[in-house]
This record gives C-alpha cells, sequence and structure tokens, in this order.
C-alpha cells in the first residue's frame, strides 16, 4: 500500500462515500417522486432543446384542435342553413308550378299561393341571415346581417373566413351569401317577389321555372362543396388526433421516466447504501485501545 | 568515564521518553484539529566523549539519548499540489453554481418559462383570429402579451439580481484574500522568529498551511517555501505575501449589469498594474461578471433576452402595421420597447383593446382574422423567437452541465490531493496508541536502569571498606 491508512481518512472517505451514496438515492427519489427524467435543461441538454420543442408543437396542435371545432360549428351551420334555403325553394318550385296553370286557377287560389310564397321568401330570408354566436355566416367577414332589406348582399367581395387546421392549411368554413342567394335583383328575394307579383297581376309564371331550377343548382352546388370542407374538416381533425397521441408519446419518452426502471434502480441504490452504513458502523467503531488490556 | 554516568544516560533516556509521550499527548490531542499535521520526537545517541592519552580506559559506551528536535510530518509537495486544486475547485465550482442559477432562474422547461408563455401567446392570436368581433379574445391576445413582457422583464431581472449578489461576493472576496494574506505575512513573521530564538513553530506552520489553502481556494494563489521558513505567496506571478509583508489588491468596475463592462483587478499599492490571472473563486466570480464578449454567462444569458424581446417586438410589430384594424386604419406597433435601458426590461404592449389590433388583413372585410392568422404564424416561423429562445435554452444547457462536469473533475482533484495530504499529515490513534506502549516501556526499563545503577553504586560506597568492623 503506497498510502498511510489513519483513522481519519478512513472516516473521511466513509463519509465521502455515504454522501455521494445518498446523492444519488436523492436523485433517484426525485425522479421517482416527480416522474420526470431531469429537472433543469444541463441534465439533458438535448432532451430540454427536444421538449421545447414538442411543448411548442403541442401547444399548436391543442389550438388547432380548438380551431377545427369552431370551423365545424360554422360549416355545420352554413349546411344546415343550405338544406333549409333548398327545402323551402323545393316548395317555391311547387306552388309556382301550380300557379302556372293559369287556367285553372282562379284570382283566390293564386293569392293564396302568393301569400305562402311570401311567406316562403321571408323564411329564406331568415335563412340568408343565419348567424352563430352573432356573426352572419353568409356574411363572410363583414360586420352586420348577410342581407338587408332590400336584399343586397353585404359580404366583402373577395374575402373568405378561414380556420387554420394545422400548421400549413386553413379551411374555408363560411359561404359567400351571394351565390347561394343572389344578389339585389338577382337574388332569389327578388325572383320570388317578382313571381308573386306576377301572379297577382295573371301573367304566366311558368318560365320562372327556370330561374327557379337554377338557383336550386347553385344551391346545391355550395352545399356540395360545403361538404366537401367538411370532409377536410373531418380529416383534419383526425389528424390532429393522431398528431396529439404521437406529440404526447414523443414528450414521454424524451420527459418521463421509466417507472419500472426507476424503482429497481431505487432499490439497488438503497441496498448500497444501507450496505455502506452497515460496513462503515462496522469500520469505523474498533481502535488498538479496544484491544489492549 | 565518570562513575556516575550511567546515571545521566538513564535519565537523559527517562527525559526523552516522557517528552516522547507529550508529543504523542499533542497528537492525539490534535487528531481532530483542522489542518494539524502529526509531529514526532526526533533523537539521536550521545556518543561517548573521547579520552586520550594516560587515563584512557579503553572502550566506552555512549552518553545516552539526546532530544533533537520535534519533527512536523508534512509534506511540502503535498500541501502545495492541495493548493493548486483547491484553487482549480474554487474557480469551476463557482461558476458551475452561478450557471446552475441562472438556469434556474429561467424555468425551462415548466409552465413558468418564457418558451410556455410565447405558445400562450401564439395560441391567443389564433382564438382572436377565429372570434374578431370577440373583446374577450382580444382582452386575452393584450393580456397574454403583457404576460410574455411581465415574464422576459422578470427573467432579466432575476439575472441582474444574480449579477449585483456576484458583484458584492467579489468584494467580499477580495476583502478576505487581503486579510488572509496579511495573517500568512504575521505568520511568517512569528515563524522565523521561532525559528531564531530555536522554539518549535510547528504549530505556526499548520496555521500558516491552513490560512494558505484557503488564500490558494479564493484567489488561485502560488506558494513557495523560502530557505528562511517564510512562506512566499504569488498570484499572477506576483507576490501578495512575501516574508513579514503583505499587499492588498483591489477591485474596481461597474456595480450593475446594466452598466455593462467586466470588472478590474489591481494592486492597492499602484492602481495601473492588474492582476489578471486570478483563479480561485475570485478568478470564477470574475469570469461570471465578465461581459458576454468575453463568455460571461450572467451578460450573455442578460444579451440573450435583450435579443428576444428585440426580436419579438421586430417581428410581431412588423405583421401588426402589415394588417388593419375593424374600422380599417392600419394597424401600429404591437410591443414598445422603451429608450434608453435594456430592451427586456422596456418591452411594454401599445394596444388597449379590440378597437388596437390589426386582426384583418387589408381589404380583408371588418372580421377578417387573416392578419392575426399570420401573427400566430410568426411562432411557428423558422428563425422566430421561439426558435431563438429555444437555442438559448439549448445553448445553456450544454454549458452549465459542460461547467458542472468541469466543476466535479476539478473537485475529485482536490478529495485526491487533500485525501493524500492527509495521509502523510493525519493522526493515526493506532499508530499514537503504539507509540504510547513502546515509550511507556522505555520510560520504565529507563528507571530500571537507573535503580540498578543506584543498587550498584550502593553495594560500592555503603557495604565496602567494611572488612574487621
Amino acid at each position: 500500500m503506497i498510502s498511510r491508512v489513519t483513522s481519519q481518512t478512513m472516516t473521511a472517505t466513509a463519509l465521502r462515500n455515504l454522501q455521494s451514496g445518498l446523492g444519488d438515492l436523492a436523485r433517484l427519489q426525485a425522479q421517482a417522486t416527480s416522474q420526470r427524467r431531469f429537472a433543469a435543461p444541463s441534465e439533458d441538454p438535448a432532451g430540454a432543446s427536444n421538449t421545447l420543442g414538442i411543448h411548442a408543437a403541442q401547444r399548436r396542435n391543442e389550438q388547432y384542435t380548438r380551431n377545427i371545432d369552431d370551423g365545424l360549428a360554422w360549416l355545420t351551420t352554413v349546411d344546415s342553413a343550405i338544406t333549409a334555403s333548398t327545402g323551402l325553394l323545393g316548395r317555391a318550385r311547387d306552388l309556382t308550378v301550380q300557379g302556372a296553370n293559369s287556367g285553372a286557377l282562379d284570382a283566390t287560389a293564386r293569392e293564396a299561393i302568393a301569400v305562402e310564397l311570401e311567406a316562403i321568401r321571408t323564411e329564406l330570408m331568415a335563412q340568408a341571415n343565419t348567424t352563430l354566436l352573432g356573426r352572419s355566416v353568409f356574411a363572410g367577414t363583414s360586420e352586420g346581417p348577410a342581407f338587408a332589406a332590400d336584399y343586397s348582399f353585404g359580404g366583402v367581395a373577395g374575402s373568405s373566413v378561414q380556420r387554420r387546421v394545422s400548421d400549413g392549411e386553413t379551411v374555408r368554413v363560411d359561404a359567400n351569401g351571394a351565390e347561394v342567394f343572389g344578389d339585389g335583383a338577382t337574388s332569389v328575394f327578388a325572383l320570388l317577389d317578382s313571381i308573386v307579383a306576377d301572379l297577382r297581376s295573371d301573367v304566366n309564371v311558368g318560365p320562372r321555372l327556370a330561374e327557379i331550377d337554377d338557383r336550386l343548382n347553385s344551391m346545391l352546388g355550395v352545399q356540395g362543396a360545403v361538404g366537401a370542407r367538411q370532409n377536410q374538416v373531418m380529416r383534419a381533425k383526425e389528424a390532429a388526433l393522431d398528431a396529439s397521441v404521437a406529440l404526447e408519446s414523443q414528450r414521454a419518452a424524451v420527459e418521463d421516466i421509466d417507472t419500472v426502471e426507476v424503482l429497481v434502480q431505487l432499490q439497488a441504490q438503497q441496498l448500497v447504501y444501507q450496505s455502506a452504513l452497515s460496513v462503515t458502523s462496522r469500520v469505523l467503531q474498533p481502535t488498538l485501545l479496544d484491544f489492549l488490556a | 568515564m565518570s562513575t556516575f554516568s550511567g546515571l545521566t544516560t538513564a535519565s537523559s533516556a527517562i527525559a526523552a521518553a516522557r517528552r516522547g509521550m507529550d508529543v504523542v499527548g499533542q497528537n492525539i490531542a490534535n487528531q481532530m484539529t483542522t489542518g494539524y499535521t502529526r509531529q514526532r520526537l526526533e533523537t539521536s545517541a550521545v556518543g561517548a566523549p573521547s579520552v586520550y592519552g594516560r587515563f584512557a580506559t579503553g572502550e566506552q559506551p555512549g552518553n545516552g539519548v539526546s532530544i533533537d528536535g520535534i519533527a512536523r510530518l508534512g509534506d511540502a509537495v503535498l500541501d502545495a499540489r492541495v493548493r493548486d486544486t483547491l484553487a482549480a475547485s474554487g474557480y469551476w465550482t463557482t461558476r458551475a453554481s452561478a450557471s446552475a442559477a441562472a438556469e434556474a432562474a429561467l424555468a425551462e422547461p415548466t409552465e413558468d418559462g418564457i418558451a410556455h408563455q410565447l405558445s400562450e401567446f401564439w395560441a391567443a392570436w389564433q382564438d382572436l383570429a377565429n372570434a374578431p368581433d370577440s373583446t374577450a379574445a382580444a382582452a386575452a391576445v393584450i393580456t397574454h402579451a403583457e404576460t410574455l413582457a411581465g415574464r422576459i422583464g422578470d427573467a432579466y431581472r432575476k439575472i441582474s439580481d444574480q449579477w449585483s449578489s456576484a458583484h458584492t461576493t467579489a468584494a467580499t472576496t477580495v476583502s478576505q484574500i487581503n486579510a488572509l494574506a496579511s495573517q500568512v505575512a504575521d505568520l511568517n513573521g512569528a515563524i522565523r522568529d521561532a525559528a531564531v530564538s530555536g522554539s518549535s513553530p510547528n504549530e505556526l506552520v499548520d496555521q500558516r498551511n491552513l490560512l494558505a489553502q484557503n488564500l490558494a481556494r479564493l484567489s488561485g494563489a502560488t506558494g513557495t517555501v523560502e530557505p528562511d521558513g517564510t512562506l512566499t505567496v504569488r498570484i499572477d506571478g506576483n507576490a501578495i505575501v512575501s516574508g513579514a509583508d503583505a499587499r492588498a489588491i483591489v477591485v474596481s468596475g461597474p456595480s450593475s449589469l446594466e452598466a455593462g463592462g467586466g470588472l478590474t483587478l489591481t494592486w492597492a499599492t499602484d492602481s495601473a498594474m492588474t492582476v489578471d490571472a486570478v483563479g480561485g473563486e475570485l478568478g470564477g466570480l470574475l469570469a461570471v461578471l465578465a461581459p458576454a464578449g468575453d463568455g460571461g454567462v450572467l451578460a450573455g444569458v442578460a444579451e440573450d433576452l435583450n435579443a428576444l424581446a428585440t426580436a419579438l417586438a421586430a417581428s410581431v410589430n412588423a405583421q401588426h402595421q402589415a394588417g388593419v384594424t375593424t374600422d380599417g386604419t392600419p394597424g401600429g406597433d404591437f410591443f414598445s420597447i422603451a429608450v434608453g435601458g435594456p430592451a427586456a426590461l422596456g418591452l411594454g404592449v401599445v394596444p388597449q383593446g379590440r378597437a388596437d389590433l390589426a386582426v384583418a388583413a387589408p381589404g380583408g372585410g371588418p372580421l377578417d382574422g387573416a392578419n392575426a392568422d399570420a401573427l400566430s404564424g410568426i411562432g411557428n416561423a423558422a428563425g422566430g423567437p421561439t426558435g431563438l429562445w429555444s437555442d438559448v435554452i439549448a445553448r445553456l444547457a450544454v454549458s452549465t452541465a459542460a461547467e458542472a462536469g468541469r466543476a466535479s473533475r476539478a473537485d475529485s482533484g482536490a478529495i485526491a490531493a487533500v485525501s493524500a495530504q492527509q495521509s502523510v499529515a493525519g493522526v493515526d490513534v493506532d499508530e499514537e496508541t503504539v507509540n504510547l506502549l513502546t515509550l511507556q516501556t522505555a520510560y520504565q526499563a529507563a528507571a530500571r536502569v537507573l535503580t540498578a545503577v543506584d543498587e550498584a553504586l550502593d553495594v560500592l560506597i555503603n557495604r565496602t571498606g567494611l572488612v574487621g568492623r
């Protein structure tokens, strides 16, 4: 042995080893109780840098889920408004066909049809001004209702309401009111009004059926587009759900401990510490004085 | 040879054994004393006087034992190694704990960190993009922006406070170093006097070594033992202690992080003469307090926070100005940075409510959310504030981990050196017990020799020449 061993150096060594054993025990205990692999970035610089990125991505994904839910509410509202409108317009078409039998109808019957058509126009107007949380869903980005009392469309040309559903994808969640219902003199409301006027002045409304069919077709066209976008948003929702699972498992892989592994290590370290304590208690006690008579 | 020389021999043996037991007693008494180095009685055999001429009586035994001194069983090389390793350990430990404290102040990656608040801020813009008419969403954006600015400012203040407290510690350390140096100088004088007057300087040397160790840990000073027993202590190649004289050092420089610049260490006697290569805890503190350009960790983090505040304000303001508010007016600044002082502390939020927020893209209609979406997109943009901050954290984490590694290695070095020193200088109870037994036996044997000589002389003096009485 090169170095001289004294009771003091033994005490110091024992103390140091006990201290480092206790330090390991404390570290494992902190891991086991906090369930976190590291408390400070310096304990795992690469992991910490990943963690920041994953946390940011998780927060974004969570936000996209909120955007998607909001977007779906818009699309559903738009879809049901258009469905109701096509139903109303179908009824208006039936009435117009009835009214076109000019020979079979007297003035009273025509007036009854005209009154019902006026009611349908009012209902259509209400559908066209459907709101969601105070915003008119056919009015795009403009404030106020989509259609004014003079049937003019209040939307801003070329603008649309978009929802961001992922880092690189936005989806339009409104429908252009002018495409669905027309604008001003060419609007469905003006059309119904003029049919009503024709009925009252005993003009044949038969030729108007083509105009109603045109309007119906364009409504169905927009509804098809809305349905396609609804599908798109549903797919985005699934993607966001998948991403949230994937991100969470990435985060867990970087940040969380393997509980079983840490528990086994903790047990092993406890054993090491206890044996160190027991050995120290045996080694440090005796001196020569105990054995001198 | 004198008749009574046997008595003298026995008496010198008794005296030596007793002195030896005294030394053992001193060792045992001081086994727990910090810095104590075990001592041993140095003895030598006294030779016989040379007698020539008529009365020479042939071969003579020696004349007993002489006490030459009390040796201090220290090793100057090991002591010097302890000083060197303590200096390195002090330097790296100071740096590592400053880095760890800076890291803790930033509280990443928890919900109290800046990164989390950045994410919340970007997400709040999305909520506003979904509902540009909602005053609640607008208030949420403004509140999150204010929280973010507050958090950046808080982080800066914590770093700045840490700088100030390190600055105070540096000033305290300098006065400790000066006090230690003058104590070492005093002890040098006392040790020289003791050597001249012939008394034992051992305990004084122990004290001085302990002080020199502390001096090395604080300042990285190196020591050389001179032939006259004094210890010359040098910092940066110049003696801070030489013989019984000590010189003082003074620290000067800016008193706050905002003032910028690093601290300078000079000799009190000549303020133009700087002390550059200072190690130990003071060296570590000066490195921590250095400007960012010289690798100072605190100034570096503070600069990063300023850069984050500037980048955040620039990118958000540029996008905010590209949009229009609900009534169509172009957006103004979103963040303001107070002129003068650090950007991190001067970051403020300009808009007061929904009417001031440029949520819409120009021409997009009053309830357009395109610009809010674009503002939210800054959070995900390459080279944006989020990426910048993530880089800062990663860099700090790597450098803190490296500092901690160096500190732990320097610590192991110091522990090994102290162990080596203690293995030579430390008192071992078993060894002292054996010495005590040996000396006790030697004392008994010497007493027996005395008795034997005494009895022999008794026979000669009292019982001889009595024939026929």
